[in-house]
């Protein structure tokens, strides 16, 4: 049996102490490694460490011994308590975590069964988009306008410097209600509709449907754009460039590198066309860029002396520049949407994947 | 347009510059390229060689056995046609040589003689339409050299998209300015030396401008003694390569010079032009007349007409008359070179629906300077090309003089403080040089004459673009503009929009966007009576289906298709939102009434195919649940839901008017089971529509306050009872309200029961009812008293019958 058993009230030798406190721990140690269950592990605790244990027994017996060993002893009697408790503590733990608690294996579940969610909606693709946009320009301190849909030739065309009967209208098929009412072919309108109404200076940003006779795989005769206008007091071309370089490289990535390339709007001298470097092929040419290296983004310009005119601004005094940018081509380019016609589909399965 | 690099050479020298580098530079001066093509010939391995004997093939005598000199052997070669001679210089094949739609040439027996090639026409090696016999090279050419390189055939086209602009870049010497500046270079010029014999054009014919606002400039020359026949295959190829099919002669040097020189021009049969006379008139409303293509055209008042003593003989700058067009016998040609009012032309050419390569150039504004020039020109080619005498002088009749604009001021300072950056007076100067633009010095910056074919350039802001554009927007340094701090809020509407699509797609639903135009048949199918104000429709003239004739009046019916494209395409558990804007008109006086209107609609299984959820179909409350979060999250209060109110289309006992402070802003309900079959619908869809610009009003002035927490814990008793159907849960709320018992804190429904020990046409409801005094624990008692009120004027007031 064990050691402990022969111990008698009288000094116990130092090899027997030593043989006794080594024979405790081994026998105690693979005790606590082999029991189950919570149960057993706190029979064991009492059996070793309870008032009645076997360490508290082995603690009396030292108490006994000359002061000489007894501060030894002591320490290596505490120092088989600690180890008896750590062992028990983290047996405790490997029982708790296995679980095999038979009650309360009884209440599993199947933790990988899909879990109650509702069906997510979401925000159209065009929306979130033209909405970020909205967002980086309102932070830049633009305000939101709006204008009519169906709007008269004079604020879609002829105020904007675009005579009728004059080439440049070819630019813009345009769906017509009556001979001076039509379906908005731009969100430029508004830039005459709030610069009427209001004097300098100004930082608009106006999101909006538009719509052109168009149909095909990149043309909706439905499409949605933004503009964007500034007029105050030495508003630059470089000005022009610097907002829509922050605006683009917080759209498609710091890094995007774009283009201004001169082109022609009636509404706008100079005007540019912005391209934007195609991200597949780094500007060497690919098929997604037509091999230009290039991806058309947007228009823009400073705002056309005749617009000043027509809305009775001193262009001596004011300068300004506007943009528009076509939100589709945005979400497609972004998203890597090859098919116009998808957004105005709805089928679910594509607008839950944005 | 396609405009063909070696053309361009002959006006600028670019044979050093790669394609490519010519396309960069143009598209960075805003005509960008779109495309660059290489073309080279069909064939390959054909060689220039002399015809030196020829005899009848020995066993047939269609064929003709011919010796031909490579230049470094001679070759026997069968040959089927008859033009050739000795000493004809030929196009031949060689064995081994490819030739268009055809296996490669091998070395062959024709009917017992070997035959080492093949002689070719111009059909067979692809360059032209000619398959009447052998191509005739000729004599001069090197024999045993390539035919492509000796012909110089092959050739790169750029394809340029010319802004609507610059009608000036419509030709050849167009962009050839453009290069010019762009690569410093000078311009070549055109050989035009005209032989003119004696005669005078006065004695033969005269040009009477009848209507010089539409036709301020004419001019005509006469070439007598043409022959009319095939153009030279230069000017063929040329023409080609831009895109214009060759037709003869006199007709290719037309194309050509309008081509070369962006001057449309037309050449009549004189002997058809009736008097020798021209006469430049409008035309009269229903007269007719047929075009060159064959067509009769039916004219109104105002389109310019080019007469002869008796008749129309063109319509002016559109397209000539089969009557007085170029044929094949045509001796005599008087030559036009004319300026029509652009505008005119444009109307014209629009009304006529006829767009050609002379209207295009006409409406864009041509030269009003280059139209003797380009006359000039196409005379001398003509008699290059069809043989004929020019008679001396031209008539030149110019009653309205073209204004084109001069001393324009450029200001140093507008030009600085409009692009951010000052660039270098030299460069200034050095660019309106390149450019063609006389410039001097003022004291405030330049003054600037346009040269006459620069029909934009007419202000201040046209010469900084042009200024900008050749020193380069790239070279225009980024700033960021310096505005005064601002802070921009959102305005109540895309307040609330935004409020609508985080609450909806919180929810679950899916935001679509559909077209705002519908088919005006989606009010029949919906139902509407003719009185509604939803057939009050905004009407395109031009839709491009009949499914988009109209501006939507309802997003129902747009909302429901798209509901149905997806059941069909097996998305059967819906959600769908959408906020759009429908129109209503006001006549044809004042612009539509647009709306935003929120709309959505729901189908299948409420919360979709998902195991810890019973089979729950989407339905009414399903979509009230949502609108209720909707309004509760714009703090909108005073809500009614009116069973009484309802839509033709919805069912009309499981559908409710929306109305928020006794003012209508929607409705909701399920589809009436008729309309639902006219959509072939097998699903029971829930809509609902509300006014976002009515929610809008509603809730501005709504401000939130937040209440203390209640520092006293409440009670409540659960309370089951019977009622009749007809009794709504409103009505009950009405009832209980009437007992205005202070205690009552709230009301909720937990249950509604029907069936089983519930008696036919009654429901069983449950309802609990929470006390909570704001000052005090109650005690027992006070609760008892005051839910024996409660139930006292329910169960007087709706005959409801408590159940235990």
């Amino acid at each position: 049996m064990m050691a402990v058993s022969n111990l008698s009230s009288d000094v116990i030798p130092d090899s027997v102490m030593k043989a006794n406190i080594a024979e405790i721990e081994r026998v105690s140690l693979r005790e606590v490694a082999d029991v189950t269950d919570m149960a057993g592990l706190q029979g064991l605790r009492l059996k070793y460490l309870g008032r009645k244990g076997v360490v508290t027994a082995l603690l009396r017996e030292v108490s006994q011994q000359p002061p000489e060993s007894r501060a030894q002893w002591g320490k290596s009697c505490n120092e088989l308590k600690n180890r008896i408790e750590t062992a028990l503590e983290e047996r405790s733990s490997v029982i708790l975590a296995s679980g095999a608690s038979a009650s309360l294996l009884k209440q599993a579940i199947d933790v990988t069964l899909p879990g109650r969610t509702l069906p997510r909606g979401g925000i159209h693709p065009i929306v979130k988009v033209s909405n970020e946009i909205c967002t980086i320009f309102t932070s830049m301190g633009f305000s939101i306008a709006d204008g009519p849909e169906v709007e008269t030739d004079s604020y879609n065309f002829s105020s904007l410097n675009i005579p009728k009967d004059h080439s440049s209208r070819d630019m813009q098929d345009t769906f017509y209600v009556t001979d001076d009412v039509v379906l908005r072919t731009h969100t430029s309108p508004v830039q005459i509709r709030v610069m009427e109404g209001t004097n300098p200076p100004l930082r608009i940003i106006s999101p909006g449907r538009v719509y052109r006779p168009d149909w095909d795989i990149t043309h909706s005769p439905m499409f949605h754009q933004i503009e964007g206008f500034v007029v105050d007091i030495g508003v630059t071309f470089g000005d022009l460039k610097g907002v829509l370089l922050l605006f683009l490289q917080k759209i498609f990535g710091e890094d995007t590198i774009l283009r201004f390339r001169p082109s022609f709007f009636p509404f706008t001298e100079p005007s540019a066309e912005v391209d934007i470097q195609c991200g597949i092929c780094h500007g060497s040419g690919c098929r997604s860029c037509s091999h230009s290296g290039w991806l058309e983004i947007l228009g823009c310009g400073m705002i056309d002396p005749a617009v000043f005119a027509n809305v009775g601004y001193d262009y001596d005094k004011f300068s300004g520049f506007a943009f528009g940018v076509g939100v589709e081509r945005v979400v497609m380019l972004k998203y890597g949407v090859s098919d116009i016609r998808h957004f105005f589909e709805n089928d679910v399965r594509f607008l839950e994947q944005f | 347009m396609l405009i063909s690099l070696k053309w361009l050479n002959e006006h600028v020298d670019i044979a050093d510059i790669t394609p490519d580098a010519i396309a960069q530079k143009l598209t960075m001066a805003g005509l960008e390229v779109e495309g660059i093509e290489e073309k080279h010939p069909a064939f390959s391995g054909v060689i220039v060689a002399r015809v030196v004997d020829i005899e009848v093939h020995s066993d047939a005598n269609r064929l003709l056995l011919c010796q031909i000199f490579t230049g470094t052997e001679t070759v026997p070669v069968v040959c089927g046609a008859d033009n050739i001679a000795a000493g004809s210089v030929v196009p031949l094949a060689n064995v081994g040589a490819t030739l268009p739609g055809r296996e490669k040439i091998g070395a062959s027996s024709i009917r017992g003689v070997v035959s080492h090639g093949m002689l070719c026409s111009e059909e067979e090696l692809g360059i032209g339409s000619d398959n009447s016999g052998i191509m005739l090279l000729p004599e001069n050419l090197p024999l045993g050299r390539e035919l492509a390189e000796v012909l110089n055939l092959g050739d790169t086209t750029l394809n340029v998209s010319i802004t609507p602009n610059r009608a000036d870049c419509y030709s050849i010497i167009g962009i050839a300015r453009e290069v010019a500046a762009l690569f410093d270079r000078p311009l070549k010029e055109v050989s035009c030396e005209l032989k003119q014999v004696e005669s005078h054009i006065a004695e033969f014919a005269s040009v009477k401008i009848d209507a010089p606002h539409l036709c301020p400039r004419y001019s005509a020359m006469m070439i007598a003694g043409v022959k009319i026949g095939q153009s030279p295959l230069w000017m063929r190829q040329r023409l080609e390569a831009v895109g214009i099919r060759a037709i003869s002669n006199v007709v290719d040097v037309t194309n050509y010079v309008m081509m070369e020189m962006g001057q449309p021009l037309h050449a009549f049969d004189y002997e058809l032009l009736a008097g020798g006379k021209i006469i430049v008139r409008s035309s009269q409303d229903g007269e007719k007349f047929v075009s060159l293509d064959g067509k009769e055209r039916i004219l109104r008042k105002e389109i310019l007409m080019i007469c002869d003593a008796e008749k129309p003989v063109a319509i002016a700058g559109i397209m000539g008359g089969d009557n007085s067009e170029i044929c094949p016998e045509t001796k005599t040609v008087l030559l036009e070179s004319a300026y029509f009012n652009p505008v005119s032309i444009r109307k014209s050419a629009r009304y006529l629906g006829m767009g050609t390569d002379a209207s295009l150039r006409f409406e864009k504004g041509i030269d009003p300077n280059g139209v003797l020039t380009a006359l000039k020109r196409a005379a001398y080619l003509i008699a290059q090309t069809a043989g004929g005498v020019i008679y001396n002088g031209c008539i030149d009749e110019y009653p309205q003089r073209v204004e084109v604009a001069q001393g324009i001021q450029l200001r140093e300072n507008k030009m600085a403080s409009l692009i951010g950056m000052v660039i270098p007076q030299e460069e200034v100067m050095r660019i309106f040089t390149s450019l063609g633009m006389e410039c001097s010095r003022i004291k405030e910056g330049f003054l600037v004459n346009p040269p006459s074919y620069r029909v934009d350039i007419t202000r201040e802001a046209d010469l900084i673009e042009e200024v900008v554009r050749i020193y380069g927007y790239d070279r225009v340094a980024t700033t960021l503009p310096t505005f005064a701090a601002a802070v921009a809020l959102p305005s109540g509407r895309e307040k609330v929009e935004e409020v609508v699509s985080d609450v909806f797609s919180g929810y679950g639903y899916s935001q679509i966007l559909t077209f705002s135009f519908i088919n005006p048949k989606a009010v029949d199918l919906l139902n509407l009576p003719l009185a509604d104000e939803r057939r009050n429709f905004v009407v395109l003239r031009n839709p491009l289906v009949e499914d988009h004739g109209v501006m939507r009046t309802t997003l129902v019916y747009s909302a429901l298709q798209t509901l149905r494209n997806n059941v069909y395409s097996g998305n059967t558990d819906l959600k769908l939102f959408e906020i759009g804007r429908v129109f209503f008109s006001k006549g044809i006086a004042e612009l539509p009434r647009e709306e935003n209107r929120l709309c959505a609609v729901v189908c299948g299984m409420a919360f979709g195919q998902n195991c810890h959820f019973g089979k729950s179909p989407a339905g009414y409350y399903d979509v009230k649940g949502a609108v209720e979060g909707l309004f509760s999250a714009l703090s909108l209060r005073n809500v009614s839901w009116r069973g009484e109110v309802t839509e033709p289309f919805l069912h009309p006992y499981r559908s409710a008017g929306i109305f928020v402070d006794e003012q209508k802003v929607g409705f909701i309900g399920e589809l009436h089971p008729e309309v639902l079959a006219r959509f072939d619908l097998n699903v029971v869809p829930t809509v609902l529509e509300c006014s976002l610009d009515l929610l809008t009003e509603l809730v501005q002035d709504t401000k939130k306050t937040i209440k203390a927490l209640p520092k006293f814990p409440s009670s409540y008793r659960d309370v089951s009872f019977l009622v009749e159907e007809a009794v709504t849960f409103f009505a009950i709320e009405g009832y209980i309200a009437a007992a205005n018992e202070q205690l009552l804190e709230k009301t909720t429904v937990f249950d509604v029961f029907r069936g089983k020990g519930v008696a036919a046409g009654k429901k069983s409801m449950a309802v609990r009812f929470v006390y909570r005094s704001s000052e005090k624990t109650l005690t027992e008692e006070e609760i008892k008293e005051a839910h024996e009120r409660v139930l006292k004027a329910l169960v007087q007031n709706s005959g409801a019958e408590l159940r235990g």
